[in-house]
């Protein structure tokens, strides 16, 4: 006879509050940010992202890499979301090294 | 990065493209960057979640069977281990009527939210609790220590997020003070951060938080947490003050740093990051005035190094928890050491002068402190490590013995204490306990 033991996941349950932005059609024409928090090569990986964006897309605006305030103090503000917002980008990306 | 964003509230399969240190490091080489550039553009444009479960406060329940009951159980232990569930230790599966048994220690209900615990921001229930505790081989009547001590974990002001992902490795330790803690049989004497048979409830409270804090907050060693080292990690730090060891006109833990009754069951929380033992005792035939002040000394001269481990809380935490046994601090009020003149001495002689700290480098890790008035420290010279004398935790607990002092090194922004809160029906869980372990915790002493 076969032992069965049943036993609760112990993981707790995950609650998604905030919802994904749309994703792009395309990035073609496109006007993209930079959100990083400065940490380690961001000042050597981030410019080279931009490049890399810029030859692969026609028409692709990057914004510098200094655009919105930078540093885990100041990238997760209120006043960094308004200032993105008001930029009106169409896409950011966030760096985050730790 | 999964909890990070789950923790935000983000779906956990949020776009990312996450490379490992190496590329982070002076001088590297970013060429995996140029390799992996669609997985950026793919992000942006194509990206969709894929995450479905939903936040009930439910916990699923797993199933395993085996061809007896032990194979069943190991079943089990590897179904927890390779789900990332497990500490490497045999664990008690959380069953159903497992479950019913630990419940019976709190007067909370069992879907009653306790929190988020972050960084992965697992919903946390009182049953998610008892599911650790179950898992960590523990007992009913931990379960109010336990639950006061997530209560204490998730005060704002502990910077618990940040605690659980860094690399500096901090460990929570729950002091108890209250009539539970030898109710409990929580140690508080010899041996009282280590393993005793006699009085196992810290070693079952703290394993239990420590499974929370991996398989609840996403803590995983290189992943949810950066902690280099990562000790004390198995069973945390729970253990009680010795409060009839406590010398006269000295107020306890509780009721000195949080304002508690004197019979008030409480847990007060501290992050720490390191320990080590202190030799206290004087070796020829020092006067009790000079060993006492010998001894202050050896600490202080321990204290005042420029590691910076307490820059964290240095305006409103702690440098850290020292310990005395009982033995000790009856003899030095006995010749008018108060709690307090104890802490200014080791204050005052504990500042490190800034020449010290300017050839450690110490300087820049204040510059860059988020707070302010630690940033506005730099003034001073010698420079204390912590704001004030009365930042330093001063517990009497451990064996009645008195050559050694312990030295719990502070990683903690504050100190938060909580009361603990017991069912009607406590009496009864005690007096299980007494049946299913032996003699009661009086009987049991050394």
């Amino acid at each position: 006879m076969m032992a069965k033991l049943e036993f609760h996941d112990p993981s707790g349950a995950l609650e998604v509050t905030q919802p994904h932005a749309p994703r792009l059609a395309s990035l073609e024409g496109k006007r993209i940010g930079f959100v990083s928090n400065e940490q380690w090569q961001a000042f050597r990986m981030l410019p080279m992202l931009k490049e890399m964006l810029e030859e692969d897309f026609p028409g692709i605006e990057v914004l510098p890499v200094d655009a919105f305030p930078q540093g885990n103090a100041l990238i997760g503000t209120e006043e960094t979301a308004a200032l993105v917002k008001q930029s009106g980008v169409d896409g950011v990306i966030v760096a985050n090294a730790a | 990065m999964k909890n990070a964003v789950a923790g935000l509230g983000l779906a956990p399969d949020a776009a990312m493209v996450t490379f490992p240190i190496d590329m982070f490091l002076p001088g590297s080489d970013l060429a995996p960057l140029k390799a992996r550039k669609r997985e950026f553009y793919n992000g942006l444009t194509r990206w969709q979640p894929d995450f479905t479960r939903s936040a009930a406060g439910v916990n699923p329940m797993l199933a395993v069977e085996g061809a007896s009951y032990e194979d069943a159980l190991v079943k089990a232990n590897n179904l927890l281990l390779t789900n990332l569930w497990g500490d490497g230790l045999p664990l008690w599966p959380a069953t159903r009527e497992r479950m019913d048994w630990i419940i019976r220690g709190t007067v909370l209900p069992r879907t009653h939210v306790l929190g988020k615990f972050p960084p992965r921001g697992g919903i946390t229930t009182v049953e998610t609790c008892a599911i650790a505790l179950a898992m960590a081989g523990g007992r009913p009547e931990y379960l109010p220590v336990l639950i006061a001590a997530v209560e204490a974990c998730f005060d704002p002001t502990t910077n618990f997020e940040q605690l659980q992902a860094a690399s500096g490795g901090a460990f929570p330790v729950i002091i108890v003070n209250g009539p539970i803690a030898k109710q409990i049989r929580l140690n508080s004497g010899f041996g009282c951060l280590g393993p005793d048979p006699q009085r196992p409830a810290g070693a079952g409270i703290g394993r239990a938080l420590r499974l929370l804090q991996q398989n609840v907050g996403g803590a995983l060693p290189g992943i949810g947490t950066m902690a280099n080292y990562g000790g004390m990690r198995y069973t945390n730090v729970v253990f009680a003050e010795d409060e009839e060891g406590l010398p006269p006109g000295w107020a306890s833990h509780a009721a000195e740093r949080h304002g508690f009754a004197p019979d008030a069951n409480a847990v007060s929380l501290v992050f720490a990051n390191g320990m080590t033992n202190i030799r206290r005792r004087g070796a020829k035939k020092e006067t009790p005035e000079e060993d006492t002040v010998n001894g202050l000394w050896r600490i202080a001269d321990f204290m005042r190094t420029p590691n910076l481990a307490g820059l964290n809380g240095w305006e409103q935490g702690t440098p850290g928890i020292l310990m005395f046994p009982r033995v000790v601090a009856q003899t030095m009020a006995g010749l008018g050491w108060s709690k307090a003149k104890i802490r200014e001495f080791l204050w005052e002689n504990s500042k490190i002068p800034m020449a010290q700290m300017k050839r450690a480098g110490g300087p820049a890790w204040i510059e860059i402190d988020a707070n302010p008035v630690t940033r506005a420290s730099l003034e001073l010279d010698p420079w204390p490590i912590t704001m004030k004398p009365d930042n330093i935790v001063l517990i009497v607990a451990g064996g009645s013995h008195p050559t050694n002092s312990y030295w719990l090194q502070g990683y903690s922004p504050r100190v938060i204490g909580r009361e603990i809160r017991v069912p009607e029906a406590f009496d009864r869980l005690l007096a299980d306990a007494d049946r299913d372990l032996g003699c009661g915790s009086d009987a049991c002493m050394i």
